[in-house]
């Protein structure tokens, strides 16, 4: 019964050679002129941004990504559904009412409660000292470090020059 | 055109009354111009209600023995579960109504729904007949207590929360993995199965290396385990309880203990049942490390709601022990075991809520000291869920005890038996610290009781039902020897 798993293990084998070959390959054929625009994240030109104090977000970007997710994963199922609607019938067509039923209540609840709002409730009110002096901490650390300048630009103007 | 499965809606009528119910307090909470938690509650009661009625409707059930593509199944078993859970999330909603009002800027009407949805998930964990039900279930019930650990927002709570939602997803990982070994040892995941084989009958009838099936029954234990925090996997256990707000812990301690083992029971009884000589030796050993880790560890403790928490790892443990004997009778014991754990559960955290009118600090044993004086009716309540949780009759503790033991003894394991006596001697003496403190100490300075009426009436009944229990035994044993025959 194993040896039914067998291709998948020529798969991976396969993958495997396929991914150091290449790299072997290049790294023997091609010329070896290194330069720091290489190393860049993007070659087209777009300076990457370093974000204030180390790699900090706004923790409302981790809630537009939940919500985001919420919506997202609707779309993953209206697919299938849509292109096997006829052979579903009726019992799919009311399986769906009622799924996006469930996802339009989250929606009002989330409307309702703020979450789209960018600005508002940012502190809940029985945590509200200890919050603002965490952010204040928080944000008076990122300024700091804002106002030095980051050593990105410096090597990528090098490169450039070069 | 895709065929679908007959459509049986009544034996899952309870988890859609509650999932409707739940979602109904949400849009109210939604649109409530001003918290108020007395409409929540009622929204909350006319779901659980209802709930209930539909529940005892299945008792005497006449239909197939599973339902809904045989997702579902449909016996006294899941009924008996149904009450009990239904029966934790009342008084949870109860305890909370008053847990808010204490401080009415912590209220969250949240908590309705969310333990409206994570019943119904119990609920639906009892029932099924199929492990990617069950996983659905389970995370349905998990996802929910994450969010209800930490619904105050204190520091504690938000701390108890992440450190109970990264392991809990830890331990699904494993569930699942396991259900993905059981798919690959019988090409099935429903656990009996009437239109085509199930996990069941497949393994009764493979010879051959069972490899497989030992791997998904070794990662299926890792998950139950983890639900039912049975040492090893207990470390979220003291944690959680200590930082969850109080009704959160009632509810959660009461009702996902009997949930994930009514659960494990179908799974390893039923499911698992060719396997039956390979997994007893397993749960034997979680039996006897819970046991003694919980007792043991609890004597260290002085912080009450700790001390229920490891409590609550060697109950896991005695539960494990009447579960050795892998028939109907051990199946009966634990179930008994159970209802009666639920309930004193149930009561004992009603209590610690009470005991200071400030809540959450004051969990620590200095703050019962002289409790007897403050208030004699919560010390006296609290007085006969601790000799209950301590096996002392006559209390509904005790005669949960004598039937696990006597169900290991009768599967001949004698050893896990003196093992369970001689920890419970050694818990007996946590149990009655916490009664000294109470009524021998001088009371301590600056703490108030809390004077709430609908909790107390609550655990005043919680205390009879465990008295009546513990003289009566078999009002309830009556009722659970139909429902721990669990069909195939």
């Amino acid at each position: 019964m194993l040896i039914d798993y067998l291709p998948i293990v020529v798969m991976a084998v396969l993958a495997g050679v396929f991914a150091v070959g290449s790299l072997m390959a290049s790294s023997m054929l091609r010329p070896n002129r290194p330069n720091p625009v290489k190393l860049s994240a993007y070659e087209c030109g777009n300076d990457p941004v370093r974000l204030p104090s180390g790699e900090r977000f706004s923790v409302k970007f981790y809630l537009v990504a939940m919500l985001f997710i919420i919506f997202d994963i609707e779309t993953i199922f209206l697919f299938p559904w849509a292109v096997s609607f006829r052979s579903l019938g009726l019992f799919g067509l009311v399986e769906m009412a009622v799924f996006i039923g469930l996802v339009f209540v989250a929606y009002v609840y989330i409307w309702r409660k703020g979450g789209f709002d960018w600005s508002a409730g940012e502190i809940a009110p029985n945590e509200a000292d200890e919050v603002v002096e965490r952010e204040r901490a928080l944000f008076t650390r990122s300024e700091q470090e804002v106002a030095k300048p980051p050593d990105v630009n410096e090597w990528q103007g090098a490169g450039r020059a070069g | 055109m895709i065929p679908t499965p007959a459509l049986e809606f009544r034996p899952i009528l309870p988890e859609i009354l509650l999932c409707t119910f739940a979602i109904v307090g949400m849009l109210y909470e939604a649109f409530a111009r001003r918290p108020d938690p007395v409409p929540h509650l009622a929204i909350a009661i006319v779901g659980i209600g209802p709930a209930a009625v539909t529940a005892y409707a299945l008792w005497d059930w006449s239909g197939p023995s599973y339902v809904l593509g045989d997702t579902v199944a449909v016996d006294r078993f899941s009924v008996v579960s149904r009450f009990v859970l239904l029966g934790a999330a009342f008084v949870g909603c109860l305890y909370y109504t008053h847990y808010a009002s204490r401080d009415p800027g912590s209220f969250r009407g949240e908590f309705y729904p969310l333990t409206l949805f994570a019943t119904a998930g119990m609920t639906l964990i009892t029932a099924a007949n199929d492990l990617i039900v069950i996983f659905l279930a389970l995370e349905l019930l998990s996802l929910s207590l994450y969010v209800l650990t930490g619904i105050t927002g204190r520091r504690r709570a938000s701390e108890a929360a992440m450190k109970y939602f990264l392991l809990g997803a830890f331990s699904s990982a494993f569930f699942l993995y396991g259900v993905a070994m059981a798919y690959g040892a019988a090409t099935s995941t429903k656990i009996v199965g009437v239109a085509a084989p199930g996990i069941v009958q497949a393994l009764a009838g493979q010879t051959g290396s069972q490899a497989l099936a030992l791997l998904a029954m070794a990662l299926l234990v890792v998950g139950f385990a983890f639900k039912v925090s049975a040492a090893p996997f207990h470390m979220w256990t003291p944690d959680v309880y200590q930082g969850a707000p109080t009704p959160v812990v009632a509810f959660m301690g009461a009702a996902t203990k009997v949930a994930a083992f009514f659960a494990l029971i179908r799974v390893f009884d039923v499911g698992l049942q060719p396997l039956t000589w390979d997994w007893t030796p397993v749960i034997y050993g979680l039996a006897v490390v819970s046991i003694v880790v919980g007792s043991v560890v609890a004597i260290a403790q002085r912080d009450v709601k700790r001390l229920l928490a490891y409590s609550s790892i060697a109950h896991a443990g005695f539960i494990l022990t009447g579960l050795t004997a892998a028939n109907s009778t051990g199946i009966g014991a634990a179930m008994f075991y159970l209802v009666a754990y639920a309930v004193v559960t149930l009561g004992a955290f009603g209590i610690v809520m009470l005991v200071s009118a400030r809540g959450e600090e004051q969990t620590s044993l200095d703050a019962y000291a002289g409790l007897a004086r403050r208030s004699p009716g919560l010390a006296a309540l609290m007085t006969v869920f601790l000799l209950s949780l301590g096996g002392i009759p006559p209390t509904a503790g005790f005669i949960a005890k004598v039937t696990v033991f006597s169900a290991a003894i009768g599967a001949g394991n004698w050893p896990l038996a003196v093992v369970g006596v001689v920890a419970s001697v050694v818990a007996a003496y946590f149990y009655v610290r916490v009664i000294v403190y109470m009524y021998m100490r001088e009371p301590a300075e600056g703490i108030e009781s809390d004077d709430g009426v609908m909790p107390r009436i609550a655990a005043g009944v919680l205390a009879a039902g465990i008295v009546v229990l513990g003289i009566f035994p078999g009002i309830l044993t009556g009722i659970l020897e139909p429902a721990s025959i669990v069909r195939w």
